[in-house]
């Protein structure tokens, strides 16, 4: 019997040493995989899907809702008489849906010629690092916009595709580090009906944005598009390049972003084809973004 | 393969392109009639509304030095000066003084007019 107990034991030790030897080989390849054996996702380049006007590389997830509400007021140098500017707000409301992970959609409408936009967004690339190395994060976004307006003229043949713009826009985006993200977006828009024929009806911009986070919840963002157009003077009306700066407050389930902007147009084909003001002449509007992302599908 | 569902609605996006304008699609609304311009019915119009506030024969003496372009002589008699002037041309006053130029359309009626030889029809 005490034989017995013996070799029992020291199988049991030989047992114990045999397994702690298998769970060490499994901490190594798991070691291995944290250290670049797999694929690691960048996540977070942006708080929210849009830098401020524009949008980023962010997306909802697949079954992920997302409900906008943003605001852009007057102008602030309005002044006191008009609440400098709060007592003309433009709005934009939109829904915006993750089908998958790699696509979302998203429709709304906004004050801008009371416009009903529909848009989706596409992951290309995703920048990672480990097995397979991207340094950049790409996707599209594709933007249908129909202006709402009643008809100026109704005396004369009125079509409905003269209410329609489209936008066109490459996202390349990288994380340079946690608290440095950098976006650069050639965009295209095309107005089917422009007023007169020395305005373009197709405008190419390049737009530039970033983020620095301050804190966990807290980021200063910036974003700028320059408009390939011709000279402003020969236009009907003069339009000018969108710049905006603002801060993200992430409080858990809603991102706010404040922003001061000299366009009050929220959608692509109005901050890229009709921002009236200048910053240099003080025309700059304050307005905010709230996000409040819901999960309807686990 | 489930990426080939991007291609439709790629397509669906570029659909329906036109490259119109306003001017060249409705141009009997905004034309400018050059053709048959009248002292009374055209040219009048924008002088009132643009250059009698200073050059009516009331307001003239203080001020516009004078410079009377109510009447149908004065005017006439300043035919060329007051072309040069609207045009913001060299060597002419820049009018209306310290007010944007005047819209294209009432610029080449008053030119149209003159170059009719300023008759009072």
């Amino acid at each position: 019997m005490r034989i017995i107990d013996r070799s029992s034991i020291v199988l049991g030790l030989l047992l114990m040493l045999g397994s702690a030897a298998v769970f060490a080989q499994n901490l190594d390849s798991l070691l291995q995989g944290v250290m670049g054996e797999e694929t690691e996702y960048t996540t977070a380049t942006f708080k929210a899907t849009r830098i401020l006007n524009g949008h980023s590389v962010e997306q909802m997830d697949e079954g992920q809702m997302d409900f906008r509400i943003s605001h852009r007021f007057g102008l602030i140098s309005s002044g006191a008489y008009e609440f400098f500017g709060l007592d003309q707000a433009h709005i934009h409301l939109s829904f915006e849906y993750g089908i998958k992970d790699w696509i979302m959609v998203g429709i709304g409408r906004g004050t801008f010629e009371k416009t009903i936009d529909g848009f989706t967004k596409i992951k290309l690339l995703r920048q990672s690092t480990g097995i397979r190395e991207m340094p950049l994060s790409v996707s599209y976004m594709g933007g249908i916009y129909v202006n709402g307006l009643k008809w100026s003229d109704t005396e004369r043949e009125n079509y409905f595709w003269q209410r329609l713009d489209y936008v066109h826009q490459v996202l390349l985006a990288r994380k340079f580090s946690p608290a440095i993200s950098l976006q650069l977006t050639p965009s295209y828009l095309h107005q089917n009906l422009v007023e007169t024929a020395a305005d373009p009806n197709d405008i190419f911009a390049l737009g530039a944005g970033g983020r620095l986070k301050l804190s966990k919840r807290i980021s200063v963002n910036a974003e700028y598009y320059y408009l390939f157009i011709p000279d402003n003077e020969t236009l009907s009306t003069p339009i000018y390049n969108p710049f905006s700066l603002g801060i993200d407050i992430d409080t858990g389930g809603h991102v706010f972003q404040i922003i001061l902007t000299n366009s009050v147009g929220m959608t692509e084909n109005a901050f890229l084809g009709h921002t009236l003001g200048r910053w240099l002449d003080g025309d700059i509007h304050l307005g905010f973004n709230i996000s409040r992302v819901f999960q309807l599908k686990k | 393969m489930r990426k080939f569902l991007i291609l439709p609605i790629i397509m669906s996006l570029v659909s329906a392109c036109y490259w119109e304008n306003e001017e060249a699609l409705y141009p009997e609304h905004d034309l400018c009639d050059t053709l048959d311009v009248s002292y009374s019915e055209d040219v009048v119009p924008i002088m009132t509304n643009n250059c009698y506030a200073c050059h009516s024969n009331a307001n003239a003496p203080d001020n516009s030095f004078g410079i009377t372009l109510e009447d149908y002589e004065d005017i006439a008699a300043s035919a060329t000066s007051v072309v040069g002037a609207i045009n913001h041309a060299a060597g002419y006053p820049a009018m209306p003084k310290g007010a944007d130029k005047l819209d294209t359309c009432s610029i080449a009626t008053i030119e149209a007019w003159v170059n009719m030889g300023a008759p009072d029809n």
